[in-house]
């Protein structure tokens, strides 16, 4: 009896200690080096995974600022202070940085677009951009959603015909711009909480754009002239040169341009500054409703 | 009516057979349209490169001038189809949807060097030299082909003169001349070759000279009894034989013209060329022997303004660039049931929002649909019936391709051979569910990642 319990246990010892001679040695051998810095970022970073820096994920990201010297600034959900932090682990110092966030070229609701047609084939704007005459511009936003469904953030919704970013929940990964079949939806630094945008792109002769459009840029020029430097032309359609924008002296000339601009296509965009909450802080506003999950079924008593 | 001697079977596999509708303007001769007060010539017409205005605002032109140049390998110059002066370029809307600046001429207050019966003689009309073709030597049929700016006027709009081009890799020992006209509705092929073979004829010898073709056939339809007789008494003696083919659609596609009369194949993406085939539209084929005989760019073509909600169907000889309103009101206007105006036929013609757009070297008619024509039906979903597949000439499986498409499955839209689609429509045109399947996967052709 003792024999054989001793046979098993001296046996159960011998293999124990045999394994733990090749973990031992395979431990020191297979050694890989793992670079701290890596984990570090990688613990940093939100784990959205959204792509918007341009990697595969996060942990591809973190390794490309590691091994590959990446720019430390490219993450569009973690903005300015995980780019501090990032650089402080990497030990760089950065330049000021700003989040890009999209802008959507277009201003014009349903009742805005002219020369508009039935159509009732595929709902995209994709396929929508392949026949012609579902509405009279063609520079302009279809409004079938693209953008929407490519939001993995619910950010980004269209309102009457128009595309309206939710800036507080936009990280600006930029599917929108990606999948946007007419190119309408561009990423700009947000520079300010609220950017002043020209809200079209309809490159045609002002005589065109009015035949398609209630409130396109008609291409008058009056904003290159007011404020020289921010505004230029291209085709026909203003541009703002997001180089030189200045979000501490812009106001000055925008107050003139806004004056001026004979259409509604230029706009502010962003979230509501301090000024614009305080402007509405006395507006009696809508009593909350919450929603009432409870139904009949909840009250009937189990009868199964 | 003798027994062709083409060695294809005459058909292709599947296919469709649409209500015909060429009752409307099947009767109707070629009429010239009275000359407009102006012509927006869009700058690019064809497959490939657009071309390059050369047009200043109130510049002078004659007709025949050449108004854009080509500088790319595939692209066509334009010419302008009036005697007047130029204005300030527009941006004009295609019926296909494609946006683009457009030249734009207002006639002279003159009458037109060339109106009426005059235009139509100088155009079609007239003596062709069937027998003394051998004079035009091969480079120079092709340089007067680039030169006049002919495109393919089937639909497409495929530059002809590199279909004309020798390859010593892949000689040409056939040419096929498309007179098919399988898509519902349109008769101006059929008209073409009614009343003027001679030209065609002429075209099609001219286009074997130049690819060093040795045989050339006529694939026409037999729903067309009158084009197929009219062809054989004029082609006697010129070595252009008649295939009669069965009436179905797509029987003029190109390649199912050509698997129908030579029995040849070629893959998926691949050009008729690779087989030793050149696949011509008739009415392309009046217009080469129009460019090299007489020396004239393609700046007329026939238009049919045809279908239930127009009311008085034509056959019109027009000037491209003139707006398709110029040519509805000429045809005495829409009738008041009218719905949906095609540009093309109804098959794969694009139905237009603004009829204002101009008639490019490729609209080969203008189909007005009235409301009892049209199927007003919603989507469902896709029943596994397979009927798209019975139809597909190209042997696919459109609701797998399309249903892939619009989820994005872009390896499984590859692997189902989602380029070798032809768009045809005859899957749309019989799917009981409705689905936008021709137009699913257009989109998947445009949205897939490129290798």
């Amino acid at each position: 009896m003792m024999m054989t319990i001793g046979l098993a246990a001296g046996v159960m010892l011998a293999l124990a200690l045999f394994m733990t001679t090749i973990l031992g040695w395979a431990n020191k051998a297979l050694h890989v080096e793992v670079d701290v810095r890596i984990e570090k970022i990688n613990e940093a970073l939100p784990g959205a995974n959204c792509g918007g820096c341009g990697f595969i994920g996060c942990g591809d990201y973190a390794e490309a600022v590691v091994e590959a010297g990446a720019a430390v600034t490219l993450c569009p959900v973690g903005g300015s202070a995980l780019a501090d932090e990032i650089a402080g682990i990497m030990g760089v110092t950065i330049e000021e940085s700003y989040p890009y966030r999209p802008v959507v070229h277009c201003v014009a609701h349903y009742s805005d677009k002219l020369g508009k047609h039935h159509y009732d084939s595929e709902t995209t704007c994709t396929a929508a951009n392949l026949v012609g005459g579902v509405q009279g511009c063609t520079y302009g936003c279809l409004a079938f959603g693209d953008c929407v469904t490519s939001c993995k953030f619910d950010a980004i919704h269209v309102v009457d015909g128009k595309v309206e970013v939710d800036y507080d929940k936009c990280v600006g990964c930029g599917a929108c711009d990606t999948i946007c079949p007419r190119n309408v939806i561009h990423m700009v630094p947000f520079k300010a909480s609220k950017m002043w945008v020209v809200a079209c792109s309809n490159a045609d002769f002002g005589k065109d754009v009015k035949a398609v459009c209630k409130a396109g840029c008609m291409g008058c020029k009056l904003c290159e002239k007011f404020a020289e430097g921010i505004f230029e032309m291209e085709g026909h359609v203003a541009k703002i040169n997001y180089e030189n924008y200045e979000p501490e002296t812009v106001e000055e000339a925008m107050e003139l341009v806004i004056k001026k601009c004979p259409t509604k296509a230029i706009v502010e965009v962003g979230n509501p500054t301090e000024a614009d909450l305080e402007a509405v802080k006395d507006e009696e506003l809508p009593s909350v409703i919450t929603a009432d999950f409870e139904t009949t079924v909840d009250k009937t008593e189990w009868q199964g | 009516m003798s027994v062709s001697t083409a060695p294809g079977s005459g058909t292709f596999p599947c296919g469709v057979h649409p209500p015909e509708g060429k009752s409307f303007a099947k009767d109707c001769p070629i009429e010239v349209l009275p000359t407009p007060k102006q012509v927006r010539i869009a700058t690019q017409q064809n497959v490939g490169a657009p071309c390059e205005g050369l047009l200043k605002p109130r510049q002078e032109v004659t007709a025949g001038e050449q108004i854009g140049s080509a500088e790319a390998f595939i692209s066509a110059p334009l010419h302008s189809p009036l005697t007047g002066a130029a204005a300030m370029a527009q941006a004009v809307t295609l019926a296909n949807g494609r946006h683009m600046q457009a030249m734009v001429i207002n006639a002279s207050e003159e009458p037109q060097p060339l109106e009426g019966q005059a235009l139509l003689d100088d155009v079609y009309g007239g003596d062709w030299p069937l027998g003394a073709l051998e004079q035009y030597a091969p480079e120079q049929i092709v340089d007067a082909v680039k030169t006049a700016g002919i495109v393919g006027q089937g639909g497409a709009a495929f530059p002809t003169y590199v279909k004309l081009l020798r390859n010593d890799e892949k000689p040409i020992d056939t040419v096929v001349l498309n007179g098919c006209e399988c898509e519902p509705y349109l008769t101006a092929d059929y008209r073409l070759m009614v009343e003027f073979p001679q030209p065609i004829l002429a075209g099609a010898i001219l286009a074997a000279r130049a690819t060093g073709a040795s045989k050339i056939y006529v694939g026409i339809e037999d729903n067309k009894p009158l084009a197929i007789e009219t062809l054989q008494a004029a082609a006697a003696g010129t070595g252009v034989e008649i295939a009669v083919l069965k009436t179905k659609y797509p029987q003029g596609s190109e390649k199912q013209t050509m698997y129908a009369i030579t029995g040849r194949e070629a893959g998926p993406g691949k050009l008729p060329s690779e087989v030793g085939c050149c696949v011509i539209n008739v009415a392309t084929a009046a217009a080469i022997a129009r460019a090299v005989v007489r020396n004239k760019p393609l700046t007329h073509r026939v238009v049919t303004v045809t279908g239930g909600g127009i009311k008085e169907p034509k056959n019109l000889l027009v000037p491209v660039g003139v707006s398709c309103q110029v040519l509805i009101n000429y045809c005495g206007g829409l009738t008041d049931d009218a719905e949906r105006v095609i540009s093309g036929g109804p098959m794969m013609g694009f139905t237009m929002g603004n009829i204002d757009s101009p008639v490019t070297k490729g609209t080969s008619g203008l189909t007005v649909l009235r409301t009892s024509d049209l199927a007003h039906t919603t989507e469902t979903n896709c029943v596994r019936c397979g009927r798209c597949v019975d139809v597909c000439p190209m042997g696919l499986v459109p609701t797998r391709i399309a249903l892939a498409s619009r989820n994005q499955l872009w390896d499984l839209a590859k692997q189902y051979h989602i380029l070798a689609c032809v768009e045809c429509g005859c899957c749309s045109y019989t799917c009981p569910a409705a689905l936008p399947l021709v137009q699913l996967i257009r989109m998947g052709k445009v949205s897939m990642p490129r290798d």
